[in-house]
């Protein structure tokens, strides 16, 4: 297992007019989950392949623990990968594929098995021993993946792409929680590539978020959630994402905009206020969506437009009689000041 | 064939037009075969009936017997040969450069030249007086004349044999192993797997659908040989290159020996039907 | 290091060994007789195309490539002809005993031309078609047919059944929909057929010489009898073989596109 540094790490593709990945500076701790989020086309496979060593990298340093390993081919590095879809050795038996990796590294034979008992029984496998792939469903093929991706009791570092993405959907939350469980278990470092956010912030300890070839903000996933460095990370973080408006729009001062999430204001009801106040908007109803009821209370999601654009609340809805076209007033609690696109202050309304 | 498909027995009209030709050419045939295989046909108005007894006599002839050993002994080796000569070509052949079409394209001409001709390029490329490789082995210091020594005119026929098809199973193994995803290369470069491992587990088990279409067809073709050796060796020196396709026509065409000639034609037709099936239903066990 | 494997020597040795026939082939259709069993020599000591000339000029030579380019083209016409509404039926519907006649056509694949030589040879005597293109070409079929249903099926059975059904929701005859959108969507599939049935026809020796008689002699039997007529008359005989390669050359060029796709068949896995 390994610490990851990637210091000011570059790639251009030969002929390319941009680099893909332009200066990318991440540590990574010594048994960290960490997850690399972004939409497609953002570089994460790049990122992949430069760490698995598919790819070289054409500027800066990737080192595991101190060691330069840039210019090391993928078996050198003592990395293990999980691909989008089930890749296993389809002429072997389950028990087969999970000591492939160690026999290849010349183990001993009590060593083997006794890394396969372990890993069977964390992964409970054990039945499926003697089963050739061909016989297991996506969601065991998978597991079977994964396992052969931590049976290296050396392991530095295992990189997962879309691991849950080929995985029928009813079974998709138990891989999930199986691969959360066993890296708590293990302590092996885990770097985790996606495009759904949920993945990401329900998987890692730390999560980058990635656009454009550039890492905009890495963080623990509440930090990114509560307090996005970027605009873009407002956005593509959380579902619905941030609303953004004008800095004047709150009353705020000395930023171009304004971000905050739909938790962080609430419905006031139908009030025709007679003097803007700081934190306080007000628009009409677009759309409803109920999600349920606390304490009697309904509460949901509600979409308005207000002079300044469209935002959604999330909180309880005031009065069950709201219908579209209805005009209501908003208190914003809290939110953040973005100029340029990059955080500037964090603002409290009393 | 996918099994989600709608029952309709009018489908066969569009069957009817290839059931009819096929019947016109293999069914009325065949029939005429297994008819004349149990008659004694001295002439086109006098034969009897004469039962299993050109079959019992065909099974006896030591002349079939030795056609037969050599076609197998024939099959076998051109399969050993060209079948992992064949994989390590296509293994060769870069998936993606400018030179690939090129190359596929000369991989396929030998599959495309007549069979006699292959025959005629051989032997002016093989002969120990005007050919290449004829006076090449010689200058050697090698005494080779294939139209002499049988195990040259053997030797000879089984070159050209793995000239004239080993394209064949090169361009099914490309065709495959192009079709495999590179995440399984990356999986096993990780695995720290060597590059036997790599052929052994990765691209072995995916070949093997092409793989057991190639076996098959090579298997029933060259089964049937007959006309690259007739123009190379003319099934000589003496027999020692007498396939079972060429036998027969000798004893079909030359000799109008009907009666035998179609039990041997049977026999000879249910072999490679019982060939072909061994080898099937043997992948497919070992399957399970 | 990877650039020089193992397999890419076999590759660049297996093409050594593919061309060397070949270039032999073309240069002693390129040199006089006297040259050819005179002093050896790698390359033809003087280029003459007087081989090639003899061909040309010769009725013989030339009747027989025009006979055996007619059966070719009766018998892969025919093919299709017969094929494609197999296939469309196979690749669309469950029908009584549909299995067993897929099998059983398959099983045609498997029989040694030389079993029919004898029947074939009577049947088209007695119906009168013996010594005529069209009997070779039907004799073809037998082979042909087969293959040209099985690569079509595969093919046909890829397109979405879905076309169907929208052509017969907007109100398309199913003619209409037969020949003006469902063969132009498969013509891949069609020129693959073609080159396979080409492929076979055109390179067939014993039917054709056995079903051929004075008028019809395709070129390959012109060619197995000019020399044993004429003796050691290597120098044109090697001239009709590089004629003979340059059809296959043609055909697997316009096709080259198609031909790994043709291989694969879409029933690799």
């Amino acid at each position: 297992m390994a610490g990851i540094s990637l210091d000011n790490l570059s790639f251009k593709y030969p002929g390319a007019q941009d680099a893909t990945l332009s200066k990318l500076n991440l540590n990574i701790a010594d048994g960290e989950a960490h997850a690399l989020l972004g939409a497609s086309g953002a570089g994460k496979t790049t990122l992949l392949n430069i760490l698995s060593g598919l790819l070289r990298p054409t500027g800066g340093v990737l080192r595991f623990d101190d060691l330069d390993v840039s210019n090391q081919q993928g078996r050198e590095r003592n990395v293990a990968q999980v691909f989008q879809f089930p890749v296993l050795y389809e002429s072997l038996t389950v028990a087969e594929n999970l000591a492939f990796p160690l026999k290849t590294k010349k183990l001993q034979s009590n060593v083997i098995s006794q890394r396969l008992d372990y890993i069977c029984s964390e992964l409970e496998l054990d039945e499926l021993r003697s089963v050739k792939p061909a016989k297991l469903s996506l969601f065991q093929k998978q597991l079977v993946a994964v396992g052969k991706a931590l049976v290296r009791p050396d392991v530095s570092l295992v990189l997962l792409d879309e691991p849950l993405t080929a995985v029928e959907p009813r079974v998709k939350w138990r891989l999930r929680q199986t691969l959360r469980r066993v890296q708590a278990d293990l302590k092996v470092t885990m770097i985790y590539v996606t495009h759904d956010q949920t993945e990401a912030l329900t998987f890692a300890d730390r999560v980058s978020v990635l656009t454009a070839g550039g890492i905009l903000q890495t963080g623990t996933p509440e930090e990114v959630y509560a307090s996005p460095e970027h605009e873009f990370v407002g956005h593509f973080v959380g579902s619905p994402g941030m609303n953004f408006l004008p800095a004047n729009a709150l009353g705020v001062a000395d930023v171009e905009r304004v971000g905050f999430r739909p938790e962080w204001a609430t419905l006031t009801g139908n009030q025709s206020s007679s003097t803007p106040k700081r934190g306080h908007l007000h628009g009409s109803v677009l759309r409803i969506r109920v999600q349920g009821a606390k304490a009697g209370r309904p509460f949901g999601l509600v979409t308005m437009a207000t002079s300044q654009g469209e935002i959604a609340i999330r909180g309880y809805i005031p009065d069950t009689s709201i219908t579209a076209g209805d005009s209501l007033g908003v208190c914003v609690h809290r939110c953040i000041g973005y100029t340029n696109e990059l955080k500037v202050s964090d603002v409290e309304f009393l | 064939m996918s099994s989600f498909k709608p029952q309709n027995n009018r489908a066969w009209i569009g069957v009817l037009p290839v059931l009819l030709v096929v019947a016109f050419s293999a069914v009325v045939p065949l029939m005429t075969v297994v008819n004349y295989s149990v008659q004694d046909i001295l002439d086109f108005n006098t034969r009897f009936f004469v039962g299993f007894e050109w079959y019992q006599e065909t099974l006896n002839d030591q002349r079939f017997i030795d056609a037969f050993v050599r076609q197998v002994g024939f099959s076998l080796t051109i399969l050993v040969v060209e079948l992992p000569l064949g994989i390590a070509v296509a293994k060769g052949i870069p998936k993606e450069s400018r030179f690939t079409p090129i190359i596929l394209i000369l991989l396929a001409l030998p599959l495309l030249i007549p069979w006699n001709v292959v025959g005629t390029i051989w032997q002016i490329f093989a002969r120990p007086d005007i050919g290449l490789l004829g006076v090449a082995i010689n200058a050697l210091g090698i005494s080779y004349n294939y139209t002499v020594e049988p195990l040259h005119a053997w030797l000879t026929l089984v070159a050209m044999d793995v000239w004239h098809w080993t394209s064949l199973i090169a361009l099914l193994s490309f065709a495959g192993l192009t079709a495999i995803p590179k995440p399984f290369y990356q999986a096993a470069e990780l695995d720290c797997a060597n590059r036997w491992q790599v052929f052994r587990h990765v691209e072995l088990p995916r070949l093997r659908g092409v793989l057991i279409i190639g076996v098959l067809l090579r298997l029933m073709d060259s089964f049937m040989i007959y006309t690259e050796p007739f123009v190379l060796t003319g099934g000589g020196p003496g027999n020692s290159t007498t396939m079972l396709s060429q036998h027969l026509a000798t004893m079909a065409v030359g000799q109008f020996d009907l009666g035998p000639a179609a039990a041997f034609s049977v026999i000879y037709f249910l072999f490679i039907l019982l060939f072909c099936w061994l080898f099937y239903t043997s992948v497919v066990r070992t399957d399970d | 290091m990877r650039k020089f494997s193992i397999s890419r020597l076999v590759l660049i040795g297996y093409g050594i060994y593919l061309l060397l026939p070949l270039y032999w082939l073309l240069s002693m259709a390129l040199r006089t007789n006297a040259d050819i069993v005179g002093d050896f020599s790698l390359l033809p000591p003087a280029v003459t195309f007087a081989n090639f000339a003899e061909i040309f000029s010769n009725p013989v030579w030339y009747k027989g490539f025009v006979n055996s380019l007619s059966y070719v083209a009766i018998n892969t016409t025919l093919s299709l002809a017969v094929a494609i509404p197999a296939a469309y039926s196979f690749s669309r519907y469950r029908f009584l005993g549909d299995k067993q006649l897929f099998f059983w056509l398959l099983t045609n694949r498997m029989a040694p031309p030389a079993v029919f030589l004898l029947p074939f040879f009577q049947l088209y005597s007695a119906v009168g078609l013996f010594d005529t293109p069209l009997a070779v070409a039907l004799a073809h079929c037998l082979f042909t047919v087969p293959l040209s249903v099985w690569i079509l099926e595969g093919f046909f059975s890829g397109v979405p059944t879905e076309l169907d059904e929208m052509a017969k929701i907007d109100g398309h005859s199913f003619g209409y929909f037969f020949f003006r959108i469902f063969l132009p969507i498969n013509r891949g599939a069609i020129g693959v057929t073609l080159f396979f049935c080409f492929m076979f026809s055109w390179v067939e020796l014993l039917l054709a010489r056995t079903l051929s008689g004075a008028s019809s002699k395709p070129i390959v039997v012109v060619m197995t009898r000019t020399v044993s007529a004429s003796g050691l008359d290597w120098g044109v005989l090697a001239a009709a073989g590089v004629l003979t390669v340059l059809p296959g050359a043609l055909v697997v060029w316009f096709v080259r596109k198609d031909l790994v796709k043709g291989f694969a068949l879409g029933r690799v896995s």
